[in-house]
C-alpha cells in the first residue's frame, strides 16, 4: 500500500469541475451542436450544411477574411510600434514613467468606452479628428461610414488601446538583454540603427513572441469593440467572426453561430499553435 | 540627463498628450457640457459647467440603473476573485509540487483554456441545464473558468520559489494536505496573489462580452453593459454618454494609480521566458 | 530514546537504485552520523527514515515499531532541514509551537512548552520575531527548537550546518554535542563533512554507492578502515593510496598510508622524492612531494621543520600503521 501524497489530486476537484462543466463540456458540445439545425426550440442533425453556408454565403466569408486581415494587421502593428515605444521609453528620456503610464492606461479601460469614445471622435462631419484635419486643409475620409475603411478605423483604434501591453511586456524583455553588448557593439563601431537591428531585434525575441502571439489571439477573438463601433457595418463591410457568431446567435441560428465558433477555434488552433511552435523553435536555435 | 534626451522627452511627451491624453480630456470636458452644447462634438471648452446634474441624471437614468450595475459587477468581480484566488492556488500548487501524467494533462488543459475561444451558445445550454444562465451565480462560474488559466499559471511560476522544506517541516508537525496548504502555503502567496487580485478585478470588471451573452436582463446589468443599453437613449444626449464612460472608468483608474506595480508584474509575466 | 533498525532498505527512482539493500541498528540514545560523498544516497536515506521519502522495500523500526507504513507526523521523529524550513510568515514562537497547535494541543500548555525550549536554547528575547529578523545561528537554534517541542524518539539532521560560516559551524558542533548529552536523545545526522562526522559522533556510518562502506567509532575507522575507500575518505589530509607495481611489491591491490605515519628526512628514507609545495598549517606542515615511480605523495610533519619546494628529500613509511587491501 502506497501512503498518500501530501499533495492529494482532490485539490484539482473544486477548479477542475467548473472548468470542465463552463469550458471543456460546452467547448466538446460545440462540435456536435454545429453540425446542427439549432435553434431555441430543438437541434436537428444538418450534417456539414452549416459550414458549407460559412464558406460559400458572401457575408459570412467576408467575415472569415475580415478577422484574419483584422488579427494580422493588429498584431504587425503592435508588434513594430510596441518595440519602438518600449525603445524609446527605456532610453532615459525626460518624463520616462509618466510615458509609460501614459502609453498603458488605455489597456485598463473599459473598450466598450473606448470604442464609443472613438465612434464620436471619427464622426465624418462633426467628428473631432476629421475637424482637426479640416483644420489644417485636409479632407477627412468617413472613418467608420466608408465600408472599405471601417475595418481598418477599427483595427487603428484597437491598436491605440493595445500597444500599451505591448509595449510593457518590451519593456520588461529590453530590461533582461545586459547593458555589456550594448557596450561590445559600440567598441566593435556599430551606429545606434547597427545596434539595434543586431542586438536589441534578436535579444528581445521572446518578448516579440509572446507579444506576436498574445495580440494575435486577441486579434482573432476581437469582439467588443467593433461591436461598440460598427456592429459589424456598414452592411457587413467590418464583421468578423465573434460578430457574426453574436449576430447569429441573436437571429436564432445557434447552429450556424456555433458552427462559426468552431471555426474560430480552429483558426486559432491552426495559425497559433504552429506559429507559437516556430517561433520559440527559432528562439532556441537563435 | 543629455540635452537630446530632454529634446526627444519633450517632443514624446506632446505627442503622447495628442494621441493619449486628449482623448480622455474630451470624454471628461463633454461629461460637463450640456446636453445642446456636447451634441456639437468639438473639443471647445463647456459653455456652462453642468458636471453635478449630468451625474446625477446620468445615475438616476433608468431607475438608477447605473448603481444596480456597480453592485452587480462588484458583486460578480469579489466573489469571482475570491474562488479564482483559493481554487487557482490549489491547483497551481498540486500541479507545482506533484510532477506527475495527471498534473500535466491538468495543466495543459488549463492553459488550452487561455487560447481556445469559449463556444459561447453551448456554454447558455449547459447553463440552462443547470439552472444558472441569466444569475449572477452562473456569471461568477463563469468568471472563474475563464480567468483560471492566468491565475494558475502565475500561482505554479510562484509557487515554484517556495522551497520544499517547509511542506516537509509541516508534514512532519503533523499538517494535513490542507493544513499545508492553507496554514503554510497560502499565507506565503501574498505578492502574486494581489497580482492577481488587481489583474483579474479589472478584467472582469470590464468584460463586456461575457455578460452580454450570458446575463441578459434589465435586473442583471452589468457596469459595461449600461453603456451599451443607454446608448440609443443617450444619442441626443451625448453629455450623459460621456458621463457614463467616466464613471465606469474610474475604478480601473484608481486601481492603476495604487497598484501599478502589481499590474506590470501580471501583464508581463513570462514575457521573458516566452 | 529509542533504537532504529533498517533491515534490507531499498530506493529505486525510475530504474535507478540508488539505496542498495541498507542493515542498521542505531542504538537508544546513540548520536549516529551518515557520511558519504554527495550523491552516495545518504540524505536519501535519512528522508526514507523520516517518512519523506517512501522506501521501495525493506522495513524501518523505530522504538521496536514497525513504522515502515506510517506517516511522518507517526513516527516519532524531528527533523532539523539544511535551510531550516522556517515558516517565513510565522513568528519564532509560532513557528516552534506550530506542531503543537495541528495537534490542538491547550494554549496555556503551548506556551509553557514553547517558553521552556526557547530558555534552554537562548531563544526567549526573539520569541516574537519573524525568522527574516534573525541571524544565521538564531535561526539554526528555532529550527533545533521547533524539533525539541515534539519530544521526539529521534532526531534527524539533513547537513544542517553547511548554511553556516567556518566559526559558527564549529560553535554549533558544540552546542549539538552537548544537546546530545543533555537530551540523551537517538540522534540521526546526515553530512558530507567528515570533520562534522569524527568530532560529533558516538557511531559513523560510511556510505557510498547506496551501500554501507563501514560502521564503527570514529577511531575505530581511523585506525582500521575496512575498504580503501574509507580509508580515502577518513582522515585530514586524506590517506595515500597506490595501486599499481608498489601495491604488487607490497603483496596487495591499494597500498595506504596515512600523511601523518611517514617519517620525513633530508637524507634518506625508503622513498626518494622532490618537495612540490609546502603548506604551512603553524603547528604541522603538509609537504606536496613528488616521488619518482609513485608519483604525489602528501607527508604531514612538525610545523618546526623547514622545507622549500624544489628540495629533494625522502619519506618512510611507518610499518605498523600501513593499510594493505
Amino acid at each position: 500500500m502506497r501512503r498518500k501524497s501530501p499533495y492529494p489530486y482532490w485539490f484539482f476537484l473544486p477548479a477542475g469541475a467548473i472548468f470542465l462543466v463552463l469550458f471543456i463540456l460546452p467547448t466538446v458540445a460545440s462540435f456536435y451542436f454545429s453540425l446542427t439545425y439549432w435553434d431555441p426550440f430543438e437541434a436537428r442533425f444538418a450534417g456539414w450544411d452549416n459550414y458549407v453556408q460559412f464558406f460559400s454565403e458572401p457575408f459570412l466569408v467576408r467575415g472569415l477574411t475580415n478577422t484574419l486581415v483584422f488579427a494580422f494587421l493588429t498584431s504587425g502593428l503592435k508588434t513594430v510600434l510596441g518595440l519602438l515605444l518600449a525603445v524609446l521609453l527605456t532610453s532615459g528620456i525626460f518624463a520616462q514613467g509618466f510615458l509609460r503610464s501614459v502609453v498603458f492606461f488605455p489597456v485598463l479601460v473599459s473598450t466598450i468606452g473606448v470604442g464609443l469614445l472613438f465612434q464620436e471622435l471619427m464622426h465624418p462631419t462633426e467628428g473631432a479628428i476629421n475637424l482637426a484635419l479640416a483644420a489644417v486643409g485636409i479632407d477627412g475620409p468617413g472613418w467608420l461610414t466608408n465600408p472599405s475603411l471601417a475595418l481598418i478605423s477599427v483595427a487603428l483604434v484597437d491598436v491605440w488601446r493595445g500597444v500599451g501591453l505591448a509595449t510593457l511586456i518590451y519593456i520588461a524583455g529590453l530590461a533582461t538583454i545586459g547593458q555589456e553588448y550594448y557596450e561590445a557593439a559600440r567598441i566593435d563601431g556599430a551606429t545606434r540603427l547597427q545596434q539595434f537591428w543586431r542586438v536589441t531585434v534578436p535579444l528581445v525575441r521572446p518578448a516579440t513572441t509572446t507579444v506576436i502571439i498574445l495580440s494575435l489571439i486577441g486579434g482573432l477573438r476581437l469582439f467588443d469593440l467593433i461591436w461598440a463601433m460598427t456592429r459589424g457595418g456598414p452592411g457587413f463591410s467590418s464583421d468578423v467572426l465573434a460578430s457574426v457568431i453574436y449576430k447569429q446567435y441573436q437571429a436564432g441560428f445557434w447552429g450556424l453561430s456555433t458552427a462559426g465558433n468552431v471555426i474560430l477555434f480552429l483558426m486559432i488552433a491552426f495559425i497559433v499553435a504552429p506559429l507559437a511552435w516556430w517561433l520559440n523553435r527559432r528562439e532556441l536555435e537563435a | 540627463m543629455t540635452r537630446r534626451g530632454y529634446i526627444i522627452g519633450a517632443i514624446s511627451l506632446l505627442v503622447a498628450f495628442v494621441v493619449f491624453v486628449i482623448p480622455f480630456l474630451f470624454v471628461a470636458i463633454n461629461a460637463m457640457k450640456t446636453a445642446q452644447d456636447a451634441s456639437s462634438l468639438d473639443f471647445s471648452l463647456p459653455e456652462r459647467w453642468v458636471f453635478w446634474e449630468n451625474l446625477v441624471t446620468t445615475v438616476q437614468t433608468r431607475d438608477y440603473a447605473l448603481l444596480l450595475a456597480y453592485w452587480n459587477s462588484i458583486v460578480i468581480t469579489v466573489c469571482a476573485i475570491a474562488l479564482l484566488v483559493v481554487f487557482g492556488a490549489m491547483v497551481g500548487f498540486v500541479i507545482q509540487r506533484r510532477p506527475s501524467r495527471t498534473s500535466r494533462v491538468v495543466y495543459a488543459f488549463i492553459l488550452a483554456g487561455l487560447m481556445i475561444p469559449p463556444a459561447v451558445v453551448p456554454t447558455i445550454w449547459v447553463l440552462q441545464g443547470i439552472n444558472l444562465f441569466k444569475t449572477l451565480n452562473g456569471m461568477i462560474l463563469i468568471q472563474v473558468a475563464y480567468g483560471l488559466g492566468f491565475t494558475v499559471l502565475l500561482y505554479r511560476a510562484f509557487i515554484s520559489t517556495i522551497p520544499r522544506e517547509l511542506d516537509e517541516a509541516a508534514i512532519i508537525d503533523g499538517a494535513k494536505p490542507w493544513q499545508i496548504f492553507f496554514r503554510v502555503v497560502l499565507p506565503l502567496l501574498k505578492p502574486v496573489t494581489l497580482t492577481i487580485i488587481v489583474v483579474q478585478s479589472i478584467t472582469i470588471f470590464n468584460d463586456f462580452t461575457h455578460p452580454l451573452y450570458y446575463l441578459p436582463g434589465r435586473e442583471n446589468i452589468t457596469v459595461q453593459l449600461t453603456l451599451y443599453n443607454f446608448q440609443s437613449q443617450f444619442v441626443s444626449q451625448m453629455n450623459l454618454l460621456f458621463m457614463n464612460i467616466l464613471l465606469i472608468t474610474i475604478p480601473p483608474l484608481l486601481v492603476f494609480i495604487f497598484f501599478n506595480r502589481q499590474i506590470v508584474a501580471g501583464m508581463t509575466s513570462g514575457a521573458v521566458k516566452g | 530514546m529509542s533504537r532504529v533498525e533498517l533491515k534490507d532498505l531499498r530506493k529505486n527512482f525510475g530504474g535507478l537504485e540508488v539505496i542498495k539493500g541498507v542493515d542498521l541498528t542505531v542504538e537508544p540514545g546513540e548520536f549516529c552520523v551518515f557520511v558519504g560523498p554527495s550523491g552516495c544516497g545518504k540524505s536519501t536515506l535519512l528522508r526514507m527514515i523520516s517518512g519523506l521519502e517512501e522506501q521501495s522495500s525493506g522495513t524501518i523500526e523505530i522504538g521496536g515499531r514497525d513504522v515502515t507504513r506510517s506517516e511522518p507526523s507517526e513516527r516519532g521523529i524531528a527533523m532539523v532541514f539544511q535551510n531550516y524550513a522556517l515558516y517565513p510568515h510565522l513568528s519564532v514562537r509560532e513557528n516552534i509551537g506550530f506542531g503543537l497547535s495541528l495537534a490542538r494541543t491547550p494554549k496555556d500548555e503551548m506556551r509553557r512548552k514553547v517558553e521552556t525550549v526557547a530558555e534552554t536554547l537562548q531563544l526567549t528575547d526573539y520569541l516574537e520575531r519573524k525568522p527574516k529578523a534573525l541571524s544565521g545561528g538564531q535561526r539554526q537554534r528555532v529550527a533545533i527548537g521547533r524539533a525539541i517541542v515534539r519530544d521526539p524518539e529521534v532526531f534527524l539532521f539533513d547537513e544542517p550546518l553547511s548554511n553556516l560560516d567556518a566559526a559558527l559551524r564549529s560553535q554549533m558542533r558544540i552546542e549539538l554535542t552537548e544537546l546530545h548529552e543533555r537530551l540523551r536523545a537517538t540522534m540521526i545526522y546526515v553530512t558530507h563533512d567528515q570533520v562534522e562526522a569524527m568530532t560529533m559522533a558516538d557511531k559513523i556510518v560510511v556510505l557510498n554507492g547506496g551501500r554501507i562502506e563501514q560502521v564503527g567509532t570514529p577511531m575505530e575507522l581511523y585506525e582500521r578502515p575496512a575498504t580503501p575507500f574509507v580509508a580515502g575518505f577518513i582522515g585530514s589530509p586524506r590517506m595515500n593510496l597506490f595501486e599499481g607495481d608498489l601495491a604488487r611489491e607490497m603483496g596487495c591491490e591499494v597500498y595506504g598510508i596515512r600523511p601523518e605515519h611517514l617519517e620525513v628526512s633530508e637524507t634518506e628514507g625508503r622513498w626518494t622524492g622532490r618537495v612540490r609545495h609546502v603548506e604551512r598549517l603553524g603547528a604541522d606542515t603538509i609537504l606536496h612531494l613528488e616521488v619518482e615511480a609513485l608519483g604525489p605523495l602528501l607527508a604531514r610533519v612538525d610545523g618546526s621543520r623547514t622545507f622549500n619546494p624544489g628540495q629533494t628529500v625522502h619519506a618512510t613509511p611507518n610499518t605498523d600503521k600501513e593499510f594493505r587491501y
